[in-house]
């Protein structure tokens, strides 16, 4: 028992972890289903999501404007909050820029957009070093969310509670939007069939650009949720999107509990492994994914999807 | 089999570039290590063009291959027997072993399917080198890999030297362009082409969509382990940093930037232009791969097929204003 009571902490990073894989997965997900793109810049909008957040945060995170000098006075938690506003809103901004140049590969093989969203993450992680520097950087945090706290014998982070109720009200926010309201159905039916949602005239090229928009602020927003726990630092794109990718291959393109359930199995993998196998934590997830895969093809919870078109 | 079915213009052409690059290229103010390094990446790309451009199938994991090269010519190197011949068969047999096994993973994928397995494939390579210290001494990489000298029997040819080593590549990448060339314009190749147009159609037309699949996933990862030898020679050294997700990536970059597409020759040309590029831009700005991304989505959404889809639409339209009966009254599709 004691055995399995320390493994508690390791379990919650895991959990905290995983449902931030899930949130990167959900916005991911949202873009494959209507736009059949694979969004290869995900990871990079991540990442531009944790360094405006800095920005917002911090005096010398890249924002050394005179008149601004108030705002950096105010306290920590108020600045957090504004960021957590600001820097998905100025994501979804460069996601619109984005999407208006994956319009001319709409209709095209679909590896035209892919290649065209991995120009663009070589593009944001270069602009990122440029204006930000290539160093590790650091995100300031309330005091209400940082620290230990003791359970019994054991230590917990605050953070890691704090990111996984956040990361569980975004993801059960989404789910409500999507299933609750019109424009949730309408991305749902754009996933399903988008030209026939095109003949029931729904404007289909401005519902891609808001999906698209609405996907990568929700990137944006793992990205900063997640900056405390990894650090800020220009490559930290593609340790988020590649276990995007698993999580969606491994919970089957298009289901929504699918990425919520690999999500939280990614994750407590890689925190359990990384207690015991330091070293070996992040391979565990390609292991997992294998082996799923191989024995069922489309995932965990996968239907037939436009991927395999 | 007539010479001509071997030997194109061209191929003639590309060969009395390359071949003479040790002689002229320290003229227009270059080098002739950038002359082995783009040597390799053509061979490399050229590899990589029959799976992307002739198969269809995008792979964003092909830097493991190439990595897995590198460290197996310096392991056999230093593990095992000092012999240049061993060392670069061993890049190209383990290489094809390790994709051969992930080729029975993912040939019965397609599509971004296909590109999200590779990718993953590939970054579990990745983890594995840089983790796997005992063998490849992780982030330090594998040093003191030497170049060690051609012997043909009679004579011994030092690769010391970077001309030497020039032309050494050259010699492969004459090798390796030509049997391409001839394995794309035979019976196998147009299976794979028909694989590219319509893979539903082509396995019902009784082809094993699979097997060929597989073989050209293979394959081309063969060629990217001989690459990667190469590599290991070049740099005296194997680095994990051949493996990164970034390395895999600027493979695809340059195959679609000079065209693989539609042309054989078009990684050829992507990869001078890549290399070319990184000198040039980077004698100017800190920020040059920053400049070379926009370059390439500007190519993706203006011209995707590239440097040799510009020239072949160039050549297209010269023949069309010598006269429509030149340029002939049936529209040919361009064969890639």
């Amino acid at each position: 028992v004691d055995f399995l009571v320390n493994l508690l902490p390791h379990l919650l990073n895991g959990v905290a972890l995983g449902l931030l894989f899930a949130l990167v997965a959900l916005g991911f997900m949202l873009i494959i289903g209507v736009m059949e793109v694979i969004n290869l810049a995900h990871g990079s909008l991540f990442a531009l999501g944790a360094y405006v957040a800095l920005a917002t945060l911090t005096a010398d995170g890249g924002l050394r404007v005179e008149w601004l000098r108030g705002y950096f006075a105010l306290p920590v938690a108020w600045r957090f909050a504004v960021a957590l506003v600001v820097a998905p809103v100025a994501v979804a901004a460069v996601g619109l820029v984005l999407e208006r140049c994956l319009r001319r590969t709409y209709g095209k093989d679909p590896l035209y957009g892919l290649l065209l969203t991995f120009g663009a993450a070589l593009v944001l992680e270069e602009t990122i070093r440029v204006v930000w520097g290539p160093t590790e950087r650091f995100l300031p945090l309330p005091a209400a969310i940082t620290g230990g706290v003791r359970v019994g014998e054991l230590i917990y982070s605050v953070y890691r509670f704090f990111a996984s109720a956040f990361a569980i009200a975004m993801i059960l926010l989404l789910w409500l939007f999507l299933e609750r309201t019109p424009y949730g159905a309408l991305i749902k039916a754009g996933a399903h069939d988008s030209e026939m949602v095109r003949a029931l005239g729904v404007d289909l090229t401005r519902l891609r650009s808001y999906v698209f928009a609405f996907g990568v602020a929700l990137a944006a927003i793992a990205g900063i949720i997640m900056a405390p726990i990894w650090g800020v630092r220009p490559h930290v794109g593609v340790d988020a999107v590649v276990p995007a990718f698993v999580v969606i291959v491994l919970g089957g393109v298009g289901s929504f509990g699918g990425a919520v359930l690999a999500g939280l199995l990614v994750g407590m993998l890689v925190g359990l492994t990384g207690a015991f196998v330091t070293d070996w934590s992040l391979i565990s997830m390609y292991i997992l994914l294998i082996v799923v895969v191989t024995f069922r093809a489309r995932g965990l919870l996968g239907k037939k999807s436009v991927l395999e078109a | 089999m007539t010479l001509r079915g071997w030997i194109t213009g061209p191929m003639l052409v590309a060969f009395a570039l390359f071949g003479t690059l040790p002689l002229w290229i320290a003229e227009v103010g270059l080098y002739s290590y950038l002359g082995v390094e783009i040597l390799i990446w053509c061979i490399f790309a050229l590899g990589f063009n029959v799976l992307l451009g002739y198969t269809g199938l995008p792979s964003f994991g092909h830097g493991a291959y190439f990595g897995i090269g590198a460290y197996a010519l310096g392991l056999t190197q230093l593990r095992l027997a000092p012999s240049l011949w061993l060392g670069l068969l061993a890049a190209t047999v383990v290489a094809a072993a390790l994709a051969g096994a992930v080729g029975l993973f993912i040939s019965h994928r397609r599509g971004i399917y296909f590109a999200l397995m590779t990718l993953a494939f590939g970054q579990m390579f990745f983890f594995i080198a840089s983790k796997w210290t005992s063998v490849t001494r992780g982030e330090d990489g594998l040093l003191n890999i030497k170049r060690l000298p051609v012997d043909l029997g009679i004579v011994a040819v030092d690769l010391r030297s970077n001309t030497a080593l020039a032309y050494f590549a050259f010699a492969c990448f004459v090798v390796v362009a030509v049997l391409l060339w001839r394995l794309v314009h035979s019976p196998f190749g147009t299976v794979l082409r028909a694989i590219k147009q319509n893979e539903g159609r082509a396995a019902f037309l009784g082809y094993n969509v699979f097997l060929y699949k597989w073989a050209s996933f293979t394959l081309s990862a063969a060629v990217a382990g001989f690459a990667g030898g190469l590599f290991a020679m070049a740099q005296n050294g194997a680095y994990v940093q051949a493996m990164s997700l970034q390395w895999s990536g600027i493979v695809v970059l340059m195959t679609l930037i000079g065209g693989g597409l539609v042309s054989f020759w078009g990684p050829v040309v992507g990869a001078v232009v890549f290399f070319v590029a990184r000198d040039l831009l980077g004698a100017y700005t800190e920020t040059w791969l920053l400049w070379y991304g926009l370059m390439f989505m500007a190519v993706v959404m203006f011209k995707p097929e590239g440097i040799a889809g510009m020239w072949q639409a160039a050549v297209r339209r010269a023949a069309a204003r010598r006269g429509p009966a030149a340029a002939g009254g049936v529209r040919v599709p361009a064969e890639p």
